[in-house]
Order: structure tokens, then sequence, then C-alpha cells
């Protein structure tokens, strides 16, 4: 082999082990964890830290929004359908927030246990549909509402 | 591969390619508006409102379109500046720069109507949501080629920076996407985002589609028209365009 | 003929030794580091909350912009007194040459930063489990920054006022590290697992590694040729 063919092999091989390896390492990251929020049962456990604001992720429990009187504060249950964990929020709630829909909330856990949330969030689905759609979807119970259970 | 080559050869010679674009050019122009034509009117007026969302969806049929030109065109650059740097065609050069003020343009309406769609839907002007962010930077490399350019003062430098730069933002544009994406499901509600294809009732898609092909048939229109003029502008000092110069004095 | 190794060796040599003679300038993306950290409990205040919640972000964005500036030093003289043209034309690959020059560019301004990052966290009330993660994505990261950024100032060296065109050019490519550092150190703050993270930036680490050389290599040849 001629030295230049021999330098272009070795660039090329140096090339394609080194997105190789990049690849290999995008692939290890993405059998690793990445939690992203906890889990209601994750902090009746004890496991989330009491003194770093963290995120709490869950489904709006059915019928368990109270607001109150005069104020913006509203009180709701987070769950995973495994434990459950009250959050406390003042300010305005997005406009997609509703009950037996997934939302995270930032904050931290005051002393009796239950989350000060400084933000809500919620996302809009990514259908679009007529409305008689998404009422006979909604009679065959396959709203995308439910989804993320 | 004989005839292909020739084909190509012939592809990049810039005198043939500014006839026959000249020649396409009211064709494009009449493909452009019976696609757009139909498709907005189907869109604003015939298709139905949305379950959820109620009118304020149907500034999807601006929004969507522009956003997939805004990345198809910066795709479309990143093989005229392989084709540039390989090849050395000075046709893929000029096709290269021509397009980078149009995809910013998309880009730009993309994030304005994506925008006004978040007042209704989000409450807010600004949300920093995954696709907003990457067409945010999306619009910065786009911004960044064009002032790359034009720093250079000779032209034929500049080309061969704007292709380099090119290449290294294509390579980097999934890299920004998913990052974006991961970053955006940090802060935002993770588990109610859908991991399957969006869906869209078929009433809704025949408009989308159609317009979708409307912004394309612009895009290659008015590329048209921007080679033509930088094709004159770089080869004022050639034989052709004296001619063409002469032609029209007859006129 | 020499081997590229020693080629690679003796490039490093020579650049960490012009370095060391200039040290006083080597030391200025580091001060440069500490007063843009310093500016921000000034600007949002000095609640301890506050700071420990925006602290990661503020290190990894400060260490963004020394990375940036301290850019400016990496072929510039090497360009106006004609080395950079010696190296284009040398018979070793350029790529290698150029890695060799880039990471004593990484040695002489980034490992600084890093060393004294664990000091400015503590300032910043961040929470003492997350400092080892903030060392140890930098340490990761940096590198990124220092690779991607030589390709943009290889592209624009010929030119007379680049500064501001560099950033233009070069910020949004460093926005996935800005991402995945600052996330994992925030991640590790409030508890969470950061290795799937930690992947992530040694893959973009290594991706650019292996790519950027060759687009320096270009830009560099684009550059002595005009």
């Amino acid at each position: 082999m001629t030295p230049a063919r021999k330098r272009r092999l070795t660039m090329v091989v140096l090339l394609v082990a080194g997105v190789g390896l990049a690849a290999a390492l995008m692939a290890k990251a993405f059998q690793e964890n990445m939690n992203l929020y906890y889990e209601p049962h994750q902090v009746t456990a004890g496991e989330a830290p009491v003194d770093h604001d963290f995120r709490l992720g869950g489904m709006v429990v059915d019928g368990s929004v109270r607001r109150e009187e005069g104020s913006l504060t509203v009180q709701f249950d987070l769950t995973d359908y495994t434990d459950t964990v009250t959050v406390n929020y003042t300010g305005i709630l997005p406009d997609l927030f509703r009950e037996g829909q997934g939302i995270i909330t930032r904050g931290r856990l005051n002393q009796s246990g239950s989350f000060i949330a400084d933000e809500v969030l919620a996302k809009h689905d990514e259908n679009y549909m007529p409305p008689e759609v998404a009422e006979s979807l909604k009679k065959a119970g396959k709203l995308p509402d439910g989804e993320a259970q | 591969m004989n005839w292909f080559m020739r084909w190509f050869h012939r592809f990049g010679s810039p005198v043939w390619f500014y006839r026959i674009a000249g020649k396409w050019l009211p064709w494009l122009s009449g493909l452009f508006l019976l696609l757009f034509i139909p498709g907005l009117y189907w869109g604003l007026f015939v298709a139905p409102t949305d379950y959820q969302q109620g009118e304020s969806f149907r500034i999807m049929y601006v929004h969507v379109p522009a956003a997939w030109m805004s990345m198809f065109i910066y795709v479309a650059m990143a093989v005229c500046a392989a084709i540039a740097l390989i090849w050395r065609m000075k046709l893929a050069d000029v096709v290269l720069i021509c397009s980078a003020p149009v995809g910013a343009s998309f880009t730009f309406l993309a994030l304005i109507t994506g925008s006004l769609w978040g007042k209704p839907m989000w409450g807010t002007y600004w949300v920093w949501d995954a696709r907003l962010t990457s067409e945010l930077i999306l619009l910065f490399l786009y911004l960044g080629i064009m002032a790359l350019y034009n720093a250079f003062e000779e032209k034929r430098t500049a080309s061969r920076a704007v292709a380099i730069l090119t290449l290294v933002g294509v390579v980097n544009i999934p890299i920004i996407h998913y990052s974006v994406v991961w970053w955006n499901t940090l802060h935002q509600g993770a588990s109610v985002s859908k991991m399957d294809a969006p869906s869209i009732h078929v009433d809704m898609l025949i408009p989308l589609i159609l317009l979708g092909l409307a912004f394309q048939v612009f895009y290659v229109l008015v590329l048209f028209l921007r080679v033509r003029a930088e094709l004159l502008d770089r080869e004022l000092n050639t034989g052709w365009v004296r001619q063409l110069a002469l032609e029209h004095d007859d006129d | 003929m020499n081997s590229p190794a020693s080629a690679f060796f003796a490039q490093l040599r020579r650049d960490l030794l012009v370095a060391f003679r200039n040290r006083s300038e080597a030391l200025n993306p580091l001060m440069f580091f500490v007063l843009v950290t310093l500016l921000f409990p000034l600007g949002v205040g000095p609640s301890a909350n506050l700071l420990q919640t925006i602290a990661p972000g503020v290190l990894w964005v400060a260490a963004l912009l020394a990375a940036l500036l301290s850019l400016d030093s990496l072929f510039r003289s090497d360009y106006e007194d004609g080395t950079l043209v010696q190296l284009v034309l040398s018979p070793q690959p350029l790529g290698l040459l150029v890695v060799a020059r880039v990471f004593a560019h990484w040695l002489m301004s980034a490992v600084p930063l890093l060393l004294l990052s664990p000091l400015l966290a503590v300032s910043l009330n961040m929470t003492p489990r997350a400092i080892p993660v903030l060392m140890l994505t930098l340490l990761l990261g940096t590198p990124v920054f220092s690779v991607i950024g030589a390709i943009g100032v290889a592209l624009t060296v010929g030119l007379r006022r680049s500064g501001m065109l560099l950033a233009l050019l070069v910020i949004p490519l460093y926005i996935p590290v800005l991402i995945f550092g600052a996330g994992a150190v925030d991640a590790a703050a409030s508890g969470l697992p950061v290795t799937g993270q930690l992947y992530i930036l040694a893959a973009l680490l290594v991706l650019s590694l292996t790519l950027a050389p060759v687009a320096i290599a270009a830009a560099l040849r684009m550059s002595v040729s005009q």
C-alpha cells in the first residue's frame, strides 16, 4: 500500500470507530433510566429530597381539585395509582389542566408532607379532530385524554 | 452512469440552468396558484373545527407547512454543500446561498404563526416548547450562514466557508433537536406527551397536504428567481450574459 | 519522515510552551468565568433558594461564555504571522495537528476553570452532592466547546472583525452540551440519577472529536487560501 492510501485508510477507520463509539455511548444512555421527575410513591417512601426543589409528576385525581374562595390557591391530589400526594399551588392553572390529566409540578415538600408547587405544567395533546369525532371516541372510551395511564 | 454524468455537468452549467429556469417560471407560478388557493380555501372554510382547540387550530395550515419547509430547505442546502465541496459545482454554491434567505423566512413564519397559535392554546405568545425552541435555533443557524457569507468579500471563498458551515450544521440539527426535546420534557409534562404519531382527521389533512405542496412549489419558484439573479451577477463578465443583454436590447 | 504521533506531540509541546510563556493571557478566561458568575447574585438578589435553583445553569452558561471568548487566541496570531500556512502545508495530517492545538488550548483555558468551579458552586449555595457531577460534566463538556469552537474560528480567522460573527456561528452548536451538562447537575442536585446524561455528554465528546477535525482542517485550508 502506498503511504497516502494507508493514511486515508487509517483516517476512515478512525472515523468509523469514533462514530461507532459515540453511537454505542448513546445506546448506553438510552438504557439508563433518565428520570425526569419523582412519582408520588417515591415521595411517600421518603426518596425525594427535602432540602431542594424537585419535579413531581402524576395524574390529577378526579374530584380532588379544591379552590379556595377569593384567592388563587388551589389544592389537588396527584396519584400514580399506588400512592397519592396532596399538592398546594397558588397561581393561574394552565388552560389544559383538568382532572384525570397527567401533569408535572415543581416545588418542594413542607413539614406536613404535602407538596408546595411553584409551577404547574400541562400539555395539549397532538390530536386534531372535529368535536363529533371526539364525542364518538369518548363513547368508545378511546379519547386520548386518558392515555397516560 | 454516462448519461447521468452528462446530465449532471449540463445541470451545473449556468447558461443552461438560466434558460431552463426561465422557461419553468410561468408553469411553476400556475402550479403554485392551483395548489395554494384551493388548499387555503379548504383549510380556512371547509375543514371542520377542532374538538379541543376550536377555530384557532386553522393557523396550522400556515404553520405546519412553513415548519416543514424550514427543515426541508436546510437539508436541500446541505446536499448542495456536499455537491459543492466534492465536485466543485458552481451552481450548487449558488443554490445553497440563494436558499438560505428563503429558509430563514419560512422559519421566521413558522415561529410567528407558532407564537400566535400559542396565545389561544397556552395563554401566552411564547412557550419554551421543544419545537418552537428548535425552530428558533434553526433560525439562528440560517442567520449564521447568511452572516458568514456576507462577511467575506470574495464570493468563492464565502461559498466554501458557507458550505462547510452548512454541513457542520446538518450533523448538529438532529442532536440539537433531540436535546431540546429532552430538555423540554424535563420542564414540561412528560407523562402526557404522546409517543406515537400525531393523529389527524382526514378532512383536516387534505388541505394540509395541498398547502404543503404549494409551499414546496413556492420555494422552487422563489429559488429559481433568486438563482437567476445571482447567476447574472456572478457571471457578469462572461459571453452568455453579454449576449443575453444584447438580445434584450433588440426588444 | 516523522510519524504522525511524534508530530502530534511536537505540536502539543510547542503549543503548551507558547501558552505557558503567555500565562497571564491564559488567566483571562478564568477571571471572566468568575466575574460572570459573580454578576448573577448581584443581578437576581442574594436569596439562597433562588441561587441554589439557578446555580447549575449559571455556572454552565458562564463556562460556555468563557470558552467562547477564549477561542479568539486559538489561531489568530498564527494566522497573522504565517505559522498557520506552515501548518496547512505540513506533510502530517492537518486534522491531527489541529487536535493537538485545540487540546493545548483546552488545557490552558478550560482546566483552571474546571478546578475553580467547586468554589463558585459553593458560593451559589449549590447542594454539595451536585459538585462532583458539576466537575465531571465540565470535564466532558468543555472539550466539546473547544473543538466545535475551533471550527468557527477556522472559518472566520481570515476576517478582520470576527468576534460577534463567531458567537452567532458557534452558540447554536453549543446548545446540546449546555442542556445535558446543566441538566445533569440539576438532576444531581435533586437527587436523581445522572448516568444517562453523562453517557450522552461522553457520546457528544467522542463524536465531536471524531468529526470536527475534518471540518476544522477544511475550514483552515479555505482560510489560508483566500
